[in-house]
């Protein structure tokens, strides 16, 4: 008899359980419709829809990462904001939600993690930066970069050597925001990168490190054969605007190379704007080509306009 | 002896390489020169396929295109060059080509007739052959070709997918004005059953192969136009009248059917010079003259090929239905008006419009009229939609998916060769999403896809003379949305340009956009996402080549790329003015996302030029953005010497 009652007690507890559960399911979604409409008209719904859904916690993530192979990017967008509003208390679950055989919701999750920046989320993201679909990889070194603990430094490392532009792209940004020293040869290597994104990204990284480290290590690459690391250097060196900088640009402003000399006189130009050292007049008579001059006097009239009080 | 020839080697060099530079043109030499200032490389805009699963439904035109976005000048130049006057079918057939799906190696034909299959089911009613042979080669495609290439086209579906065809997918693209005032809850409920409806295609749309009707539509239009041209050809001679040709009849007993004899089948009439009045669900209309009256009907259910030839007249032709005046819905349309200033108020589905299927308006001289709604005056969806009009100052008024509009795997195109032409979209349909005061367009060259189910087709306008107007409001004017291409060519004239967002050159949600303007003092105008915009993987691009041209926006536009998608702005000649109202994301600019940034190239290569905004004539700059600049130069100064002359 005993034996029954508990079978009765448990089979009400596990159905009151159920109920719960398909009730807080229920509040979701038609939380969630509201959430994440579109319409103009219901905008001023949105907002307090987010956070009704975010205000019910844990019990109401594994649900929204559910939702996360949504096929619509306004729904996605909106439960990366719930989950944020979420915080910490979102992590455990997501942290196994990256072991999801759907790649499409790990590389969502990775996104997620990354936002909320919690740092027990580092060592399982770590574990998945050799995932074979290159949006994962892409994801999870991004949110290394953004959860900022150097724990991940080798992980982030290792993303400079992928196939993929927009993963190296991703290790260039999380190098940066980690300030992985180790990563700066790296990053100088790959302003010359093919993939736009990444050679870009990696010029904003380096410009977040220490300046005179940069500076030697910037010394042989105004030289380089590509003519990106080449260009890339001067514009970093002009940007330093250190005394050091300004000699080693100096040096090239008459440069036989006449895209170094165009690139070095205009870096020269920003890293002087007001022309303190009297540079600008050995720069324009170097420059011969009609355009290169055009490009540093129109460099030079931006600095003026700035001076002036109604620009 | 050595250094003569190293001296020559470094000759040829030079001329080799100054060849080189003299073969490219002003656009590309400015695109490299404006990159290569900001650390950029031509190459660089390029998209890679797999951003999101590919589907089975992506043109290879628009796959490689994706690849190399700036080879969209070259596709609009070869566009353009391919039109042949009066000869519709082979730009129909050029068209096909770019209806190639990603990976395709090879394409089905047509059905295969042999002429006994015709020849038995009729017995000659007229005597003149050109007559004969004309409504032979007519019969042969409508009652044998087109039906079984149809089902060559269908073959893998069921019943039930075929029916989906024509009501559930239809549905896609048909909008009502009444939605705007929709709760919540019912629009959301709106939005899940249209969800639901595209899943269930994307799982067996695959099996569809548009080539064979397609193929049948071409084939079918070649040889009409051979036959036409030799009755034409009679009737210039004088050595017949229409009226002899359709009054030369044998003796025909009273007691006879008419069903067995060319010409004179169910649906099938001759007209001749005088005003007719046809009404009603015809399959062959001739007609050999006067102002005409159409009140045309079409069943979907029972679906058929349509030929329809005017010789001449001041024309009315008039939708009682969906699907009519040049419409393929799962078949094939054809309506070939040869003279007179013409007018065509259609419903949906009309006016050169193919849906599952080829439909082409060809409408040679005059000053003509078209009138539509949805889905018209050169659409395509899983089809080809053509609308040429050779001559006249014409007006072209729709609502929504038109002018110009290419959907899943089809292409619709305007040619418009001469005349001052206006072309109107919009103002029916409410943009609910964003704007309780502005309406969708969704044409004038615009590509649209099902994001993220199903890449979109190709649409573009190519008008070839005339000062032209062009007004729309959201999405329109070479625009595409999601694996698509939109494009307007308009070659001369002072044209105008209207368009309140996402338009004139511009591309949302990895797609492509390109709006090349040749000659005429042009003006554009719009709000955002304007003049050369690319958001979100996409490439939008707007070249002007020659011109004292004006361009007016409001932000997000001339030169902009937004969440990694690039903008480009090339302007190569002419004094122009440039005005933005926003300076923070206008004129060469790129704005980050995934945490790296877009590309925003703002170009003019000579002129004195006007600027409200960040750039200036004669200058260099690059915007405080994430990554994007622009220049105005001369790229061909002129000659100093011949200054001071």
């Amino acid at each position: 008899m005993k034996k029954v009652n508990i079978f009765i007690l448990s089979f009400l507890l596990f159905s009151v359980s159920l109920s719960a559960q398909s009730a807080l399911q229920k509040q979701v979604d038609s939380l969630f419709v509201i959430a994440s409409s579109g319409e103009l008209k219901y905008r001023d719904l949105v907002d307090p829809a987010i956070e009704k859904i975010a205000e019910l916690g844990t019990p109401a993530v594994p649900l929204l990462v559910n939702k996360l192979d949504t096929k619509s990017a306004r729904e996605r967008l909106t439960i990366i904001n719930i989950l944020k509003k979420i915080g910490s208390d979102a992590v455990p679950y997501l942290i196994t939600s990256l072991q999801n055989p759907n790649g499409l919701i790990v590389q969502r999750v990775c996104w997620a993690l990354g936002d909320i920046k919690d740092s027990s989320a580092v060592q399982p993201l770590i574990a998945i930066i050799n995932h074979p679909r290159w949006h994962v990889r892409d994801q999870a070194i991004g949110a290394l970069g953004d959860i900022g603990d150097k724990i991940a430094d080798d992980a982030v490392i290792s993303g400079f050597a992928d196939d993929i532009g927009q993963v190296r792209k991703a290790a260039a940004v999380s190098a940066g925001k980690l300030k992985i020293l180790e990563s700066l040869s790296l990053l100088i290597h790959q302003l010359g990168d093919d993939f736009y994104g990444a050679r870009m990204s990696a010029f904003e990284s380096i410009l977040k490190f220490d300046t005179s480290f940069v500076i030697e290590k910037l010394t042989d690459s105004i030289t380089s054969d590509n003519r990106f690391v080449s260009a890339l250097s001067c514009e970093l060196l002009g940007r330093f605007a250190t005394d050091r900088a300004i000699d080693l640009l100096y040096d090239h402003i008459d440069s036989p190379n006449l895209y170094l000399r165009e690139k070095a006189s205009l870096a020269l130009t920003a890293a002087d704007p007001k022309d303190l050292c009297g540079f600008r007049n050995v720069i324009l008579q170097n420059v011969t080509d009609r355009l290169s001059l055009l490009k540093i006097e129109s460099l030079i009239n931006s600095y003026d306009d700035q001076e002036k009080p109604d620009r | 002896m050595l250094k003569k020839t190293i001296l020559l080697i470094a000759v040829l060099l030079t001329s080799v390489s100054a060849q080189q530079n003299t073969d490219k043109t002003p656009e590309q030499l400015g695109l490299e020169h404006l990159t290569d200032y900001l650390n950029l490389k031509p190459s660089d805009i390029s998209f890679r396929p797999d951003y999101t699963e590919p589907d089975s439904f992506r043109l290879q035109v628009v796959s490689d295109l994706m690849t190399q976005p700036l080879g969209m000048i070259d596709y609009i130049d070869k566009l353009k060059n391919s039109y042949v006057k009066k000869q519709p079918e082979l730009m129909a057939g050029y068209l096909f080509q770019d209806l190639n799906k990603a990976g395709n190696t090879g394409r089905t034909q047509a059905y295969y007739a042999d002429i006994s299959e015709i020849q038995q089911m009729y017995n000659l009613y007229y005597l003149n052959s050109s007559l004969n042979q004309l409504l032979t080669k007519a019969a042969m495609y409508i009652d044998v070709i087109f039906p079984k290439s149809i089902d060559k086209s269908l073959a893998l579906l069921s019943k039930q997918e075929k029916e989906f065809l024509i009501n559930e997918f239809k549905e896609l693209l048909v909008s009502r004005v009444e939605d705007e005032f929709l709760s919540v809850e019912a629009m959301d409920s709106l939005e899940k059953v249209e969800e639901g409806y595209i899943e269930e295609f994307v799982k067996f749309g695959h099996k569809i192969d548009k080539d064979p009707i397609l193929d049948a539509g071409i084939n079918c239009l070649k040889e009409l136009s051979v036959e036409i041209y030799n009755l034409r050809q009679q009737l210039r001679s004088k050595s017949v009248t229409a009226e002899k040709i359709i009054s030369d009849v044998p003796f025909m007993p009273d007691n006879i059917s008419f069903e067995s004899y060319l010409g004179k089948q169910t649906g099938w009439r001759i007209g001749g010079t005088g005003n007719d009045y046809y009404s009603g669900d015809y399959k062959f209309i001739l007609d050999f003259g006067g102002d005409d009256i159409y009140d045309l009907e079409y069943d979907p259910d029972n679906p058929h090929g349509v030929i329809i030839i005017d010789l001449s007249g001041n024309d009315s032709y008039r939708s009682q239905s969906d699907f009519t005046l040049g419409s393929g819905c799962l078949s094939v349309g054809i309506l070939l008006d040869y003279a007179g200033n013409d007018r065509y108020d259609a419903k949906s589905f009309s006016i050169g419009s193919g849906f599952f299927g080829m439909g082409i308006l060809y409408d040679a001289e005059g000053s003509d009229r078209y009138n539509g709604d949805t889905h018209v005056q050169g659409a395509g969806s899983f089809g080809l939609g053509l609308l040429i009009d050779e001559d006249g100052r014409d007006i072209y008024d729709a609502a929504l998916y038109s002018q110009g509009f290419g959907f899943i795997e089809g292409y619709g195109a305007i040619f418009d060769i001469k005349g001052a032409d206006s072309y109107y979209a919009g103002g029916k349909y409410k943009d609910i999403l964003r704007y309780d005061d502005h309406y969708l367009s969704l044409s004038q060259g615009f590509g649209y896809g099902l994001r993220p189910y199903a890449s979109g087709g190709i649409g573009a306008i190519v008008d070839i003379e005339g000062n032209d107007s062009y007004y729309s409001d959201i999405f329109a004017q070479a625009a595409s949305y999601w694996w698509s291409l939109g494009v307007i060519y308009d070659s001369s004239g002072n044209d105008y340009y209207n368009c309140f967002q996402y338009g004139q050159g511009c591309g949302t949600h990895m797609t492509l956009g390109a709006l090349i303007d040749d000659y005429g003092n042009d003006v554009y105008f719009g709000k955002g996402l304007m003049h050369g915009v690319g958001h979100d993987y996409s490439c939008g691009l707007i070249l002007d080549r020659h011109g004292n041209d004006t361009y007016t926006a409001y932000d997000l536009s001339q030169g902009a790329g937004s969440a990694n998608g690039t903008g480009v702005l090339i302007d190569n000649e002419g004094d122009d003015r440039y005005s933005v109202h926003s300076t923070k994301n206008t004129q060469g600019y790129g704005n980050p996302r995934r945490d790296f940034g877009s590309i925003g190239l703002f170009i003019d290569l000579g002129g004195k030029d006007q600027y409200q905004g960040l750039g200036k004539d004669n200058y260099y700059w690059k915007t405080n953005s994430k990554w994007g600049g622009g220049m105005d130069i001369e790229l061909n100064p002129p000659d100093s010497t011949e200054e001071k002359k």
